[in-house]
């Protein structure tokens, strides 16, 4: 047992527990981390490959990124576990298993008695150092027969990007008709310096204290501000009116919501 | 594969030795820390603990392990308990491919001042650095707490942003150096150049050829260990606190050190790639590292002194509106010029 | 199997191909099968640096190279798809999703 097969032992179990994990984990999170627990490994293997750019490639984009937007997506998507094949269905679970096991032993079976074929490429090893490296013969390789693919790629990463734009773009708001919005603030009863309770002010003319929608001729600036203990407390702290026009109905809320500043919500 | 040339075990030790370095070292960068930015800010700074305060690391580190281990009762526990190791065994990790000295003799045997010498070392300091993300979305996940998590994926955002630009401003370097090896590179930049036939040689450092790429690494730098300017995600007086806000004792401290253990690196990268590293007017070693990394480590502190934070919003413009195309138009140029005066200057 | 070789690798891929086409077929939730693909890609790109490897060749690096760009697009795209879904729908069962079939 050569030390490489034994590394690779650890790092392939480990990556298939971790694929398996993925799979059947319950919460999306744990699904995730399980992956970039693979492909670390799997990024372990390619650096034993001698495919050391690779690995950190894998890494960087794979674990750095991709799987990084997927934990965004579900931190922002996913609310809770859903009642999958875990919450009953064993019999699924175990065919499941069965059918899987059938066709890696198809697989072990084609693989096992394979003849290689195809030409031998000329990087060994020691052409490979002689050549610089990794990155060095990979960059020849590239940019001498694979230019189209590149810029391809480019292309199709492009595309990628505009495509997410789009498709991540919030909803856009409906038009509005114009209409006339009132709002109306109710602040609590005046208090003085020591806490006393003041006189209320003077309504503003053309509201009366019991109106629980306050019309207003005399708008300063779209805000009539009530005073008024009693006009207060069956006052809901904000309050909209909308223009005739429109067709939504105004929203009440109950006068229990704090409002303003310095509130004393006078019922329970 | 390479072979490395040194036998394994004496990659361990120095390896090991580079470990402890480093610990002790983002201790020592906290108690700076608040005595540079004391000094700034004209007061004095810790100065109980021990002469000039220099046991104040050991009393916080005391302080920190003796609080209570809290675990939010609907965090997740597992996760809650990896996440901030995440962050903390990532950290130290990228420096495993800084040399620190030229190959050594003791006792016979060579020792090569690095742990290992990857063919690719600057792109796996960077994938070492994009796994540490994991731990501030998944802290700020495990919480289960709102803000924890909008801080995470705020940090998380900032971070992934910023990683991208400093990658790139990193390919100037690898375009003059031709590879991506920090040894080769520090090997290049060991060359005295002559400075137009008068005579004066000036060492061939990278930053002379890069002021741009020079200036967006340290802005990327300062941006990717969410240091301030760039700590909206988890400053005080913001967020709560952050993705770390539910975490006590030892595992907020297994962050905080983790930051500073960034810091220490990414200087000492800096050092490496811009400045020359071990390349120094009088006798090439490990103490021009230090002196250099030390430069942008204070410059670190500097920056935290002065600057007020930038906002959420202002920080992501900064990088995708500002250094993106700068870094683009940078790796442009170097190519351009590295093509046009093939081997004629450089 | 005292020598590494590219048996090896082959059974690696094949194991976690088929593990993530049964996540595939089984799950219900986007984002794991999505994961699951995911997975997938992987282990082709696993069998193609395999056989870069047995055979000292480049192409297979290559290949993997352009496959995890291919696989990054492809992610966004479908990720955005299933945020554009989550939000239209609020849920992120597939088997909620039947608008086609009904």
């Amino acid at each position: 047992m050569s030390p490489e097969v034994l590394v690779f032992d650890i790092l392939a179990v480990l990556a298939v527990i971790s694929g398996i994990g993925v799979v059947v984990a319950r919460n999306p999170v744990h699904s995730a981390v399980a992956l970039v627990v693979t492909f670390v490994n799997l990024a372990g293997i390619f650096v034993m490959l001698r495919a050391e750019f690779l690995g950190v490639v894998q890494i960087i984009v794979y674990t750095g990124a991709i799987l990084v937007l997927v934990l965004f997506v579900i931190m922002l998507v996913d609310p809770d576990d859903l009642p999958e094949f875990h919450a009953g269905r064993p019999l699924q679970r175990v065919f499941g298993l069965l059918i899987g096991l059938m066709l890696l032993g198809e697989v072990a079976a084609a693989v096992l008695t394979r003849t290689a074929v195809g030409q031998t490429g000329p990087w060994t090893a020691d052409e490979v150092e002689r050549a610089g490296g990794n990155v060095q013969v990979l960059g020849q390789f590239l940019y001498s027969g694979y230019v189209l693919p590149i810029q391809a790629i480019a292309v199709v990463l492009l595309v990628g990007t505009i495509g997410a734009l789009v498709l991540a773009r919030p909803d856009e708001a409906p038009s509005r008709q114009r209409q006339k919005v009132t709002s109306t603030i109710s602040l609590g009863h005046p208090r003085g310096a020591d806490g006393q309770f003041l006189e209320p002010l003077p309504l503003p003319s053309g509201a009366t204290a019991s109106t629980r929608v306050i019309k207003r001729e005399d708008m300063r600036g779209g805000i009539v501000v009530t005073k008024d203990a009693d006009a207060y407390t069956r006052q809901p702290a904000w309050q909209v009116e909308y223009g005739p026009e429109s067709t939504r109905t105004p929203r009440q809320s109950d006068g229990s919501g704090t409002s303003g500043t310095g509130a004393a919500p006078r019922e329970g | 594969m390479v072979e490395n040339s040194q036998p394994l075990w004496i990659s361990f030790i120095v390896g090991f030795i580079v470990l402890n370095v480093l610990l002790v070292g983002m201790a020592y960068m906290t108690w700076a820390e608040r005595k540079v930015i004391a000094l700034m800010q004209d007061r004095i700074g810790p100065n109980r603990t021990g002469p000039f305060g220099l046991l104040q690391p050991i009393a916080d580190g005391v302080k920190l392990l003796g609080k209570e281990d809290l675990i939010p009762k609907f965090a997740d526990k597992r996760i809650f308990v990896i996440a901030p190791l995440i962050s903390f065994v990532t950290a130290p990790l990228a420096a495993l491919v800084i040399p620190f000295g030229d190959t050594i003799t003791i006792f016979g045997e060579e020792i090569n001042l690095y742990v290992t010498d990857l063919n690719v070392g600057v792109l796996y300091m960077l994938a070492v650095a994009s796994v540490g993300v994991y731990g501030i979305i998944l802290g700020g996940y495990s919480s289960a707490n709102r803000y924890s998590l909008l801080g995470g994926l705020r940090s998380a955002a900032q971070v992934i942003s910023y990683e991208i630009v400093q990658g790139l401003s990193l390919v100037g370097v690898f375009i003059l150096a031709g590879s991506m090896s920090l040894v080769q590179i520090v090997n290049d930049q060991r060359r005295t150049l002559e400075l137009f036939d008068s005579g004066i040689g000036i060492p061939n450092w990278y930053i002379f050829y890069q002021p741009i790429g020079f200036i967006v690494f340290l802005i990327a730098a300062v941006a990717e260990t969410n240091r301030a300017p760039f700590d909206l995600p988890e400053a005080e007086t913001e967020l709560i606190s952050g993705f770390h806000t539910e975490y006590s004792g030892f595992r907020f401290s297994f962050y905080f050190l983790a930051e500073y253990i960034n810091m220490i690196v990414i200087s000492l990268l800096a050092a490496t790639l811009f400045l020359g590293g071990i390349d120094g007017p009088i006798a090439d070693g490990f103490w021009w590292l230090l002196i250099k990394a030390s430069i942008f480590l204070f410059f670190y502190i500097w920056l935290r002194a002065t600057l007020p934070r930038f906002r959420f919003d202002q920080l992501m413009g900064i990088a995708w509106k500002v250094l993106l195309p700068l870094v683009l138009l940078n790796v442009l140029i170097t190519g351009f010029v590295r093509l046009a005066f093939n081997d004629q200057i450089f | 199997m005292q020598e590494l070789s590219a048996t090896h690798f082959l059974l690696l891929s094949a194991a976690l191909f088929i593990t993530g086409m049964m996540g595939v077929l089984t799950r219900r939730n986007v984002l794991v099968i999505f994961m699951s693909v995911e997975l997938m890609i992987n282990a082709v790109n696993v069998a193609f640096v395999g056989f870069a490897w047995e055979q000292n060749s480049m192409v297979g690096q290559t290949f993997a190279l352009f496959i995890i760009a291919v696989a990054a697009a492809e992610s966004i795209l479908g990720l955005g798809i299933i945020m554009a879904l989550s939000r239209r729908m609020d849920t992120v069962d597939v088997a909620d999703v039947t608008q086609l079939r009904d």
